[in-house]
């Protein structure tokens, strides 16, 4: 019966000519972005996440300024002062409802003990977090993903080696290398950060290594590889953009632990040291000051949930949107 | 083009003979005017509209369509299991009541005693953490309360009637230790073992070996007259249909737009999109030219066309094609139904599937 | 499978090795170990350095000192042969350090761990199964907030506000009506989004979980409830029956006459045994764990009789059902007997019952359930803080696992066979979703045993993180080792458990 099985092709999908087989994948390719970035900005609460972030990004920076271009807040966060009340002057309620109406006054955050303003300090040590935080962020996703594929894709000796050496750094508690390596550094927040970089790769590196080894075996990796491409160009134009999804939304998620894992290593002295600074350092500095003067220890916490909370909104968004079956339920 | 139903298809039993579709006797299951409507983020999704047919015991009935017609939906609408998210309305009435007004506990007590659904990858249909054994047992003792040393019994003696070896023994064995196929025949035995009197079979060997195809169809052509019941199946394959079923649905955008026996419907189709996929088969021999697929794809089922939901990709398409939708109607032969407006033009051809080579259309 | 145990082993001690050496650089490379002599200022001042030089073998290079290290930390893996993890600066043996610090640790940790995983599964579960709903919605935000509270900052505000704010109010606890209204509204919505269903019948579950939560506070207040608290033998009863018709649901279906059945006499066997019971744990010169246990195996074997007889068909659910239903009624008698020695405990620690600081109080000189009460109330707290970011974990990952599990087509094939919902998710869905969870549960347990380092901070708790802490800030580098040895083997040693527990899960990799 020779027509049955012919005939067990779908009668809707004829066989496309096999010359035609590299444009019908780019189309797929373009339409597959479209439709994360459309998912993504359908995500309510990445899209929320991400004003709310833009936002205080915004503020950290305009505020006090940057690399020596000047803010519009004119209080600096280095110079003492006179203590004035020391409490912050900020009124974010209307008349109407405690009389005094909506101002910011002259320290909206109120000052430290010295009579530093703490709004300033508060922006300073967001701008030296946010950029721990992101430097970790690249430093561990260049080396993740480096190690992964390469591991991924040659297979053999040299995924037993990085594998192993990946083992290694994950038999010690991450606590332990950030503290000792923290203490071994000069203190400043981008040492720090390449460090924290160097240990919190293995997990990524262990999703990429298992994308490639997943992909390399699939049709278009094989048709390229009999064409004859090079093992760069198949990693790098036919793998990674297929693990582009794990590897944005991993980056985004170790963003957001990379703020808090410099807030715990702040708060146990073996993080950020003076003269820089940072929110973390900000939090432990005055955690005795919390009987006296509490809102030095309620801003910077506050700044250190908002941008942790709204990174991993927005990982959760990009996760959606690049496996969107994940969370679909069918029935 | 119909060689395979004339007898020289020796691997797909031929019952059409026995046809044991009495048209006198209440239908077992009726189907009218089922509509099914997900709502998504893009709108709503029209996936099934309007679809009324009827099964009489031990009838086969086949139904085909191009993916994303509303075959599974229409179906899974039958066993009760499309997403709360789904809005249904018309009346699905087995021996005369209407399972969608039936509680959900009425509702599961038939699913799997009386219609019992065959899926169409069986490397996934099984629960991977639990032997075969327990997974039939479970299906025999949900609808009875019998010890499980019985309900084994039970599954060993399916197991055998599906045709696996030492059934005993591979009722301790879990669904990774069995190849595709003979997992398709679990699926069986698990549909059968409560004696229903509807199985759904939806595409149940496209995700085989097409040398298992044959014999898992035999199978479940064997399986059926054990326990007589009826089949409802659904494939792309028409040789498979044309072989099994004793009438056929032929779907089109959630729609059927063309009912009838076997032979009617594939011998001389009256509705350009049958004749279409009757063409769309590669003939071994026949030459090149006749291997013509329809042009085009189907409409979006979010913004449906006004008017014939074909006329789009239709070489036979004219005016009130486009402004109204054909019902599905009567036509020349006995029980044939076609919903084409120009279903007495087709009539007349003597190959329609003619309508789709490009020099031909001219003439017409 | 022992083929397979033994290649893991071989590999890790390998990996063991140079993670240890690695460490060892670093340590000794992180600061001065004799930083703080070199500004002592008492006259055996050199004594001393010398002292400490010959004890950390400073005088040789480091890879020796690692080789030294080496051969005392073997002697560990060698029952008999002393264990020689080396000296603190303080000249205290790190071996007995880490022991003490250890059972600390796991005091502080495990109920924390343990109570994070029940609940955050199960409100990961519901929060799949209700996707997209009001309460899975609150869930996500919950669980996304935590995450992203830094633990430190959390902790001194517990301790800070939580802790000063229950004291305050157990000076004279009454509910006010301000406190009625927030907590009813809470509780309806609570409930509604639990039980949910049609919107109508969900206003009906909001309005009555309110109304019957503001009449409970109110009369609690008056009847001065939180003074003397207590559940009563009365209390005991109802709950014990509720469990059994809640396990019998979960666990069997309520179709299951004979599991009911089962379970209801389990109860209300419970309910008779528990006056004398009570009575005997209760009794001072009775009262220890050993006696609870002995109470517990009882329970545990009646039970077990019970639902062999009444079970029938479903022997084995029945038996499951009827034991779970008697280990509940057990922990609501400990519960009664712990609520009813507050008030004698509360006058002991002079009304501040919520503790903020160290593993117990100093001197309490307390009964038996006295000490027990007072442990508890010290690890409150601390188990808030560290259950804040466990909870998120489960809960996000048992839900993403349970929404994957349900979308598979064996969970449809077992509604095609019409089994009932609770079969098709607990059976189906969620033994399957136990694989991966089971996973991250034992890599979890593997990390917990470093401590919780910055809770055991904030609370002044003496367990491993401290140890950790203290002696890094020291730069006493023999503790830093050992508390290194003991966490980096528990990690191997979970990871291999996590290995073992898949195969024995997942019968696909059972076989090879
Ligand atoms: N849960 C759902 N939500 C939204 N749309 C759905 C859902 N289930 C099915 N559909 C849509 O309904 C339409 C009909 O689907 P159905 O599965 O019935 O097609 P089919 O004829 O069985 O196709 P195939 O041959 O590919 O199996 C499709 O367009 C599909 O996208
Ligand atoms: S109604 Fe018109 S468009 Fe539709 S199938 Fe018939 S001829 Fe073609
Ligand atoms: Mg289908």
């Amino acid at each position: 019966m020779p027509e049955i099985e012919t005939t067990a092709a779908v009668p809707s999908a004829p066989a496309d000519p096999p010359q035609q087989v590299e444009r019908e994948f780019t189309i797929k390719a373009m339409t597959q972005r479209q439709l994360v970035f459309r998912r993504f900005f359908r995500h309510r609460g990445a899209m929320t996440a991400l004003v709310v972030l833009g936002a205080a990004v915004l503020l950290a920076f305009s505020s006090i300024g940057v690399a020596g271009i000047p803010g519009w807040w004119d209080a600096s966060y280095a110079e003492a002062g006179q203590v004035v009340s020391g409490g912050p002057t900020l009124d974010v309620l209307p008349s109407p409802i405690d009389g005094d109406g909506l101002q910011v006054g002259a320290h909206p955050f109120g000052q430290d003990d010295v009579g530093r303003d703490y709004f300033a300090l508060t922006m300073r040590g967001m701008q030296r977090s946010l950029l721990i935080a992101l430097l970790v962020g690249l430093t561990a996703t260049v080396i993740g993903v480096v190690i992964g594929s390469l591991a991924g894709f040659f297979r053999g000796k040299i995924d037993a080696i990085l594998m192993r050496v990946t083992d290694v750094i994950l038999t010690i508690p991450l606590l332990l290398t950030a503290a000792v390596v923290g203490r071994t550094s000069d203190g400043g927040a981008v040492s720090l950060a390449l460090l924290l970089g160097l240990i919190v790769w293995t997990s990524l590196a262990r999703l990429v290594r298992g994308e490639f080894l997943s992909l390399r075996e699939k049709e278009f990796v094989e048709a390229a590889r009999a064409l004859g491409a090079s093992s760069t160009r198949i990693i790098f134009r036919h793998i990674v953009p297929n693990t582009l999804g794990t590897i944005i939304v991993n980056a985004t998620l170790t963003i957001a632990s990379a703020i808090l894992l410099e807030t715990a290593l702040s708060f146990l002295g073996f993080g950020v040291q003076n003269p820089d600074t940072s929110l973390g350092k900000l939090i432990s500095d005055y955690q005795t000051a919390f009987q006296t003067r509490p809102w030095l220890f309620w801003w910077p916490g506050l700044f250190i949930v908002l941008i942790a909370l709204t990174i991993n909104f927005i990982g959760d968004g990009l996760r959606d949107a690049f496996d969107p079956k994940q969370t679909r339920v069918r029935a | 083009m119909m060689t395979e139903h004339s007898g020289s298809t020796p691997q797909v039993p031929d019952n059409s003979a026995d046809n044991s579709a009495d048209s006198s006797k209440a239908p077992l299951l009726q189907v009218e005017d089922l509509t099914v409507r997900f709502p998504t983020e893009d709108g709503i999704v029209n996936a099934v509209r309007g679809v009324s047919y009827c099964l009489a015991e031990r009838e086969v009935l086949g139904i085909v369509g191009e993916s994303g017609s509303g075959k599974s939906v229409s179906s899974m609408a039958v066993m009760g299991l499309l997403p709360r998210s789904a809005l249904i309305s018309g009346r699905i009435l087995l021996e005369g009541q209407d399972i969608l007004k039936m509680s959900a506990k009425q509702q599961r007590s038939l699913r799997g005693r009386r219609v019992a659904m065959i899926f169409q990858d069986p490397m996934t249909a099984l629960n991977p953490v639990y032997t075969i054994g327990d997974q039939l047992a479970e299906a025999v003792r949900s609808h009875a309360a019998i010890p499980k040393k019985a309900a084994l019994a039970r599954a060993a003696e399916m197991l055998d009637l599906v045709g696996i070896p030492q059934p005993k023994e591979r009722l301790r064995a879990y669904p990774h230790e069995f190849s595709g196929g003979m997992r398709q025949r679990v699926m069986i035995a698990m549909a059968v073992i409560n004696n229903p009197d509807i199985i759904i079979a939806d595409e149940p060997t496209t995700a085989l070996d097409v040398t298992v195809q044959a014999q898992i169809l035999e199978t479940l052509l064997e399986v059926k007259d054990a326990v007589n019941a009826a089949i409802i199946l659904i494939t792309h394959d028409l040789g498979v249909v044309a072989g099994m079923a004793h009438r056929v649905v032929v779907m089109y955008a959630g729609r059927p737009v063309e009912i009838g026996t076997t032979d009617e419907v594939f011998g001389s189709p009256r509705m350009p999109y049958t004749a279409g996929l009757l063409g769309s088969i590669p003939d071994l021999e026949a030459t090149v030219d006749r291997l013509t697929p329809i042009p085009g794809a189907p409409p979006s089922l979010i913004n449906l066309p006004k008017g014939c939901p074909f006329s789009p990709r239709c070489p036979l398409v004219e005016a009130r094609c486009v402004d109204v939708e054909p019902d599905l109607q009567d036509t020349d032969q006995v029980s044939h139904l076609a919903a084409c407006h120009r279903w007495p033009l087709v009539s007349q051809l003597e190959d329609p599937s003619v309508i789709f080579t490009p020099t031909k259309v001219g003439s017409l | 499978m022992p083929v397979f145990v033994l290649r893991r082993l071989v590999v890790s001690v390998f990996i063991l090795l140079v993670s240890s050496f690695l460490i060892f650089f670093l340590v000794a490379n992180s600061g001065d170990p004799l930083g703080d002599l070199r500004t002592d200022t008492s006259p055996n001042r050199e004594q001393k350095i010398e002292h400490r030089i010959e004890k950390l073998h400073l005088d040789q290079p480091v890879p020796q000192r690692y080789m030294t290290w080496l051969g005392g930390v073997s002697k560990c893996a060698v029952p008999g042969l002393g264990c020689d993890l080396g000296q603190s600066v303080r000249d205290q043996d790190v071996s007995v350090l880490l022991s003490q610090a250890l059972s600390a640790t796991l005091q502080l940790v495990t109920a924390a761990i343990v109570l994070s995983i029940i609940l955050g599964v199960t409100v990961g579960v519901v929060s799949s199964l209700r996707q997209y709903s009001g309460f899975d919605y609150t869930i996500t935000f919950t669980a996304f907030l935590f995450f992203s509270l830094p633990v430190f900052w959390v902790a001194v505000l517990l301790k800070q506000y939580l802790a000063i704010e229950a004291n305050d109010w157990y000076d004279d606890p009454k509910i006010g009506l301000t406190s009625t209204v927030v907590l009813s509204l809470l509780s309806g919505l609570f409930w509604g989004a639990i039980l949910g269903g049609k919107r109508a019948r969900r206003w009906i579950v909001r309005g009555t979980a309110a109304v019957l939560t503001a009449g409970l506070l109110q009369y609690l207040s008056a009847v001065e409830w939180f003074q003397r608290p207590a559940l009563g033998p009365a209390l005991i009863a109802l709950l014990s029956f509720g469990t059994a018709v809640g396990l019998t649901a979960l666990l069997a279906g309520l179709h299951r006459r004979n599991v009911l059945y089962g379970c209801l006499t389990t109860a209300a066997v419970g309910s008779v045994v528990q006056f004398p019971a009570l009575n005997w744990i209760e009794d001072s010169t009775w009262a220890s764990w050993t006696n609870v246990g002995l109470l517990a195996l009882g329970a545990i074997a009646v039970a077990a009789v019970i639902g062999y007889f009444f079970g029938g068909l479903d022997r084995g659910p029945a038996i499951r059902a009827c034991v779970l239903t008697a280990l509940f009624t057990g922990a609501f008698m400990v519960t009664d007997i712990l609520l009813r020695t507050v008030p004698s405990y509360s006058q002991k620690v002079n009304g501040r019952i919520l503790a903020t600081t160290g593993a117990e109080t100093p001197d309490l000189n307390g009964t038996f359930w006295q000490n027990q009460l007072d442990q508890i109330t010290h690890l409150i707290l601390p188990t808030l803080a560290i259950m804040l970011i466990s909870f998120a974990t489960y809960s996000r990952y048992s839900r993403a696992t349970m929404l994957d599990v349900m979308n598979q087509d064996y969970v449809r094939t077992a509604r095609a066979k019409g089994l009932t919902e609770r079969t098709v998710v607990v059976r189906h869905a969620f033994r399957n979703a136990l694989i991966p969870l089971t996973t991250l549960a034992a890599v979890d347990l593997g990390v917990i045993v470093g401590g919780a380092v910055i809770t055991e901070k904030v609370f002044a708790r003496r367990g491993m993180g401290s140890l950790f802490v203290t002696a890094l800030d020291q730069v006493d580098p023999n503790p830093v080792m050992g508390f290194y040895i003991v966490t980096a083997v528990s990690i191997v040693v979970f990871n291999m458990l996590a290995d073992i527990a898949y195969a024995y899960l997942d019968p696909r990799i059972r076989l090879s």
